[in-house]
C-alpha cells in the first residue's frame, strides 16, 4: 500500500480480513509471514507504531462508555503524548471536521450510533496518524450516518494525507472512499485491481427501463435481450452486453414505440462484488 | 514526564468512570455491613465458647477489626481476571493492545482506579459497623500506618490476578482459576480466620506463602502497629512483589504471542 493511499480490503465473512487488520496493527502474532506497516514489524514493535497508526473496529466501541467523548479524547491527547495546547488544537479541528462539537460533552452512552461512530473515527485520528485501518466503520449505520463519515474520512486523506485501509461490507463505502481493492478469501488474494476497473471488468450487464406513450404487449421481448418486468407502459429489461450489443437493443426498443422515457444503468456495485466472491473466491453457494 | 503522566491519566478517568452509577457502587459496598456483623457473631461466640477475653493474642475486638481491614482489601479489588477474560472474548481487547502504553501498567493504572472509591466505601461501612459493634481499635493509628500494606497488598493481588487474566489470551475462560486463588487466599491468608488462630505448622506454611502477605500481613498490623512488625511485613511484600512481577513479566510476553481475538 503506498503513503496516503485509498485502498479497500474486502471479502466474504471469515476472509480474514479483520484477522489482517489485526496482525497489522501488531496485535495478533502470525504464525508464519512478514509484514511491515511504515517500517516497522507490527507485532515485534507494536507501541512504536501505535504512535502512527489509528484504528477503527466498527463492531467494538473504544468511546469510555458513561463518560462524555471529551474525556477520551483528552485521555487519548495523554496516552500519545501531546501537549495539552495540541490535544486542544485537535479536537478543535476534529470537532469541526466530524460536526461533533455539540456531541463532545454528552456521556456517550447517551449518543446514537451514528453520531458515537463519528466520535470513535475523529478519535482514532487525534494523534494524526499516517495510516487509518478502519474495520467495518459503517456497520448499523444509516444512510445519512455513513454519508458523513465517509465525507469526514475522505477530507482528512486530502488535508492530512491520511493512508485508509477499508474493509467493509459496503459496496458504497468502498465507491466512495477507495481507488483500489484488493479481494480476498480464504486468506488468500483473489482480486486486485482499481475500483474503476472492476466495474467495467466484470460489469457485462446492462438493465434498461423504458415508458411508452401507449400500452405494451403483453408478451413484450426482444431476442437476446431478458424481459425482467411487463407494466402496462412501461418494461424492465436485463441483457448481456457481450452477446447482444447496445445499439441493437435501443433501436429494437425504438421500433417498438414511441419512447418517453428510457433509463439505462449498471447493475449495483454489491452484485459485481457477490459475482467475484461466487467465481473468481469459490464460495458455496 | 510525559509517560508517566499516561498512566496518571488511566487512573484518573478510570476512578471517573467508577463513579458513572453511584447507586451502585454504594450499594455494592453496604454489603460489607452483613458480613461484619455475621463475623461478629461468629466470634462471639467462639469467645465464648473457650471461655476466653485474649486467644492467641487476640481480644474479639481485635480481630473483629482484623477482618474489617481485611474484608476492606478483599471487596475493594475489582474482578481484573474476569474483565480481562471478558475482554478476549468479545475482542474489546483490540483497543487495549492497540495503543502506546505498557499492556501492564495499563492494566495495574485502570485496576488502582476501581479500587480507590469501592475501597474507601467499604472501610467507610464496616468501620462504622465494627465501632457499633465492639468499639473503637486498640491503635487506631495503625490504620495510617498499615496503609502502605494495604497498597501492597492490592500490588500483590494485581500481580496474581492479571496473570490469571493473561491465562485468557490462551484458554479464554478463567473462572476457574479465580476461584482456586480466592480459596487458597481464604485459607493461606487468613480471610476468614486470622493465622494467628491457626495450628502452628500451618502458621508458619501460610507465612511463607504470598498470600498472607496480601491480607494477613496489612490485616494484622492495623490491630498491632509495632514498628517492627511494620518492617516484616512490608518487606516480605517487597519480595513477594518483586518475585511475581519478575514472573508476571514473562507471562505477558507468552502470552500475547499466543493471542487470538474474537470476532471479524
Amino acid at each position: 500500500m503506498d503513503t496516503g493511499e485509498l485502498l479497500g480490503f474486502i471479502g466474504p465473512n471469515g476472509a480474514g480480513k479483520s484477522t489482517t487488520i489485526k496482525i497489522l496493527t501488531g496485535i495478533l502474532h502470525p504464525s508464519s509471514g512478514a509484514a511491515k506497516v511504515l517500517g516497522f514489524v507490527p507485532w515485534v514493535e507494536r507501541q512504536k507504531l501505535a504512535y502512527h497508526i489509528g484504528t477503527v473496529f466498527g463492531q467494538r466501541p473504544q468511546l469510555w462508555y458513561h463518560l462524555p467523548a471529551m474525556d477520551t479524547f483528552i485521555l487519548f491527547g495523554k496516552i500519545y503524548e501531546l501537549d495539552d495546547h495540541e490535544t486542544k488544537k485537535r479536537i478543535d479541528f476534529l470537532s469541526e471536521a466530524f460536526e461533533i462539537r455539540d456531541l463532545l460533552d454528552v456521556p456517550v452512552r447517551k449518543l446514537s450510533l451514528g453520531q458515537r461512530m463519528r466520535c470513535e473515527v475523529a478519535a482514532s485520528l487525534l494523534h494524526r496518524p499516517k495510516l487509518l485501518l478502519l474495520d467495518e466503520p459503517s456497520i448499523g449505520l444509516d444512510v445519512v450516518a455513513k454519508q458523513h463519515i465517509r465525507d469526514a474520512i475522505r477530507r482528512m486523506n486530502q488535508e492530512e494525507g491520511v493512508g485508509v485501509l477499508l474493509t467493509s461490507h459496503d459496496a458504497g463505502d468502498l465507491e466512495a472512499l477507495c481507488k483500489r481493492v484488493i479481494i480476498v478469501n480464504h486468506g488468500q488474494i483473489v482480486y486486485e485491481d482499481k475500483v474503476s476497473n472492476l466495474k467495467r471488468r466484470f460489469l457485462t450487464t446492462k438493465l434498461v427501463q423504458v415508458r411508452y406513450a401507449e400500452e405494451v404487449a403483453k408478451d413484450f421481448s426482444i431476442s437476446g435481450v431478458e424481459t425482467l418486468k411487463v407494466g402496462r407502459y412501461g418494461v424492465k429489461l436485463k441483457f448481456d452486453t457481450t452477446q447482444t450489443p447496445v445499439d441493437s437493443v435501443i433501436s429494437h426498443l425504438s421500433d417498438a414505440g414511441d419512447i418517453t422515457d428510457i433509463t439505462i444503468s449498471d447493475p449495483p456495485l454489491e452484485e459485481v462484488i457477490a459475482k467475484i466472491y461466487l467465481e473468481v473466491g469459490e464460495v458455496e453457494r | 514526564m510525559k509517560s508517566f503522566s499516561k498512566y496518571w491519566s488511566i487512573f484518573q478517568i478510570t476512578l471517573l468512570n467508577s463513579l458513572a452509577y453511584p447507586g451502585e457502587l454504594v450499594g455494592r459496598s453496604l454489603m460489607i455491613i452483613p458480613f461484619m456483623w455475621i463475623f461478629y457473631q461468629l466470634w462471639k461466640v467462639t469467645f465464648s465458647a473457650a471461655g476466653a477475653e485474649v486467644m492467641s493474642g487476640l481480644t474479639l475486638a481485635n480481630t473483629l477489626w482484623y477482618l474489617m481491614l481485611a474484608e476492606t482489601i478483599e471487596l475493594g479489588r475489582p474482578p481484573l481476571a474476569r474483565t480481562m477474560s471478558e475482554n478476549v472474548k468479545d475482542g474489546s481487547i483490540a483497543y487495549i493492545l492497540n495503543k502506546p502504553y505498557d499492556f501492564l501498567l495499563y492494566q495495574f493504572s485502570a485496576t488502582m482506579g476501581e479500587t480507590i472509591f469501592r475501597a474507601m466505601l467499604n472501610a467507610i461501612f464496616g468501620g462504622f459497623t465494627v465501632w457499633w459493634l465492639v468499639g473503637a481499635p486498640e491503635h487506631p493509628e495503625g490504620f495510617l500506618i498499615a496503609l502502605p500494606a494495604i497498597f501492597g497488598a492490592w500490588i500483590l493481588h494485581f500481580c496474581v490476578n492479571a496473570m490469571i487474566g493473561l491465562s485468557a489470551f490462551v484458554v479464554e475462560d478463567v473462572s476457574a482459576f479465580t476461584w482456586i486463588y480466592q480459596k487458597l487466599a481464604f485459607i493461606f491468608g487468613g480471610m476468614l480466620i486470622p493465622l494467628d488462630f491457626y495450628p502452628q505448622w500451618l502458621q508458619t506454611i501460610a507465612k511463607f506463602l504470598p498470600f498472607s502477605s496480601a491480607i494477613y500481613g496489612p490485616a494484622r498490623l492495623f490491630v498491632s502497629p509495632t514498628a517492627e512488625f511494620f518492617v516484616n511485613v512490608m518487606s516480605l511484600q517487597l519480595v513477594w512483589i518483586i518475585a511475581l512481577t519478575f514472573v508476571l513479566v514473562i507471562v505477558y510476553r507468552r502470552g500475547l504471542a499466543q493471542l487470538t481475538v474474537n470476532g471479524g
